[in-house]
């Protein structure tokens, strides 16, 4: 069992119809690494995230929209910020930084 | 079924700038060939400026590749569909936050109103982006038929 496991991942961008796509299909890849089953992964906006967040475990974004988060943060939900959005390898590392991924 | 690349170059949704731009000018021209083919309206470009100026460069990715777009569905989008400019000279986009350099010559402008194409674009654009041989042959390119060469002698691995 990971720590993933029928966890709730979300995905946010500015538009939520172009990096925050990219992401999900970059996490879906590191999921798919290490078989692991969660119970929610999509994409949208920071708009529409920026309140969404807290019903998250996990919220990635590009590093210039973590601050929209902080107050998921505090409520507990991992973010994630990344520098590149289509890197699975980073993705890889961060999940791992967070002890979420073995 | 044809690649991102292949219906860019069969449906002439494609580029070249010789000159320097400023990252404005750049977003307005790499929007032309998508107006020229009917797939967006011609102030279809104001509405990228405008998030940019809002949310930053984020648009712009390592490798010099930047993806002008705006939502899914937004207004003046009739075709899903992704155009390509090339510009021989480097347009800059500033720095980030964080003082990194935003600079692209490759600009791969989307537009969105057909979700299952779109995502099949994005799937696509992902593997060209992390392909770096192939963006270098891009950018090198003069004609589509450069750019069908560049993607057949650097294929992108096939998405399972």
């Amino acid at each position: 069992m990971s720590k993933l496991d029928n966890k709730k991942m979300l995905a946010c961008c500015a538009n939520g119809a172009g990096s925050s796509l990219m992401m999900e299909k970059a996490v879906d890849k590191v999921l798919k690494k290490y078989n692991v089953k969660v119970a929610e992964l999509r994409h949208c906006p920071v708009s529409e995230g920026k309140s969404a967040a807290r019903n998250y475990d996990v919220v990635l974004c590009a590093r210039t929209f973590a601050k929209n988060f902080d107050d998921a943060q505090k409520a507990g939900t991992v973010i994630i910020p990344l520098k590149n959005v289509m890197s699975a390898k980073e993705i890889e590392d961060a999940l791992k930084a967070e002890g979420l991924l073995d | 079924m044809a690649t991102v690349l292949q219906k860019i170059v069969e449906n002439h949704r494609y580029c070249f700038v010789d000159e320097e731009m400023d990252w404005k000018e750049a977003i307005r021209r790499g929007c032309i060939p998508l107006v020229e083919d009917g797939c967006v309206d011609p102030d279809y470009y104001k509405q990228i400026i405008e998030c940019v100026e809002k949310y930053g460069p984020y648009i712009v990715f390592d490798d010099y590749v930047a993806m002008p777009h705006t939502q899914e569905n937004a207004e003046g989008v009739k075709k899903t569909s992704v155009g390509l400019m090339i510009s021989k000279k480097i347009v800059d986009f500033g720095e980030d936050e964080f003082g990194d350099k935003k600079e692209a010559k490759l600009f791969f402008t989307l537009a969105a109103c057909n979700p299952s194409e779109h995502i099949d674009n994005i799937v696509q654009l992902t593997s060209i982006f992390t392909n770096i041989p192939l963006l270098e042959a891009l950018a090198k390119a003069e004609s589509g038929e450069d750019i069908l060469k560049a993607e057949a002698e650097f294929p992108c691995e096939e998405e399972e």
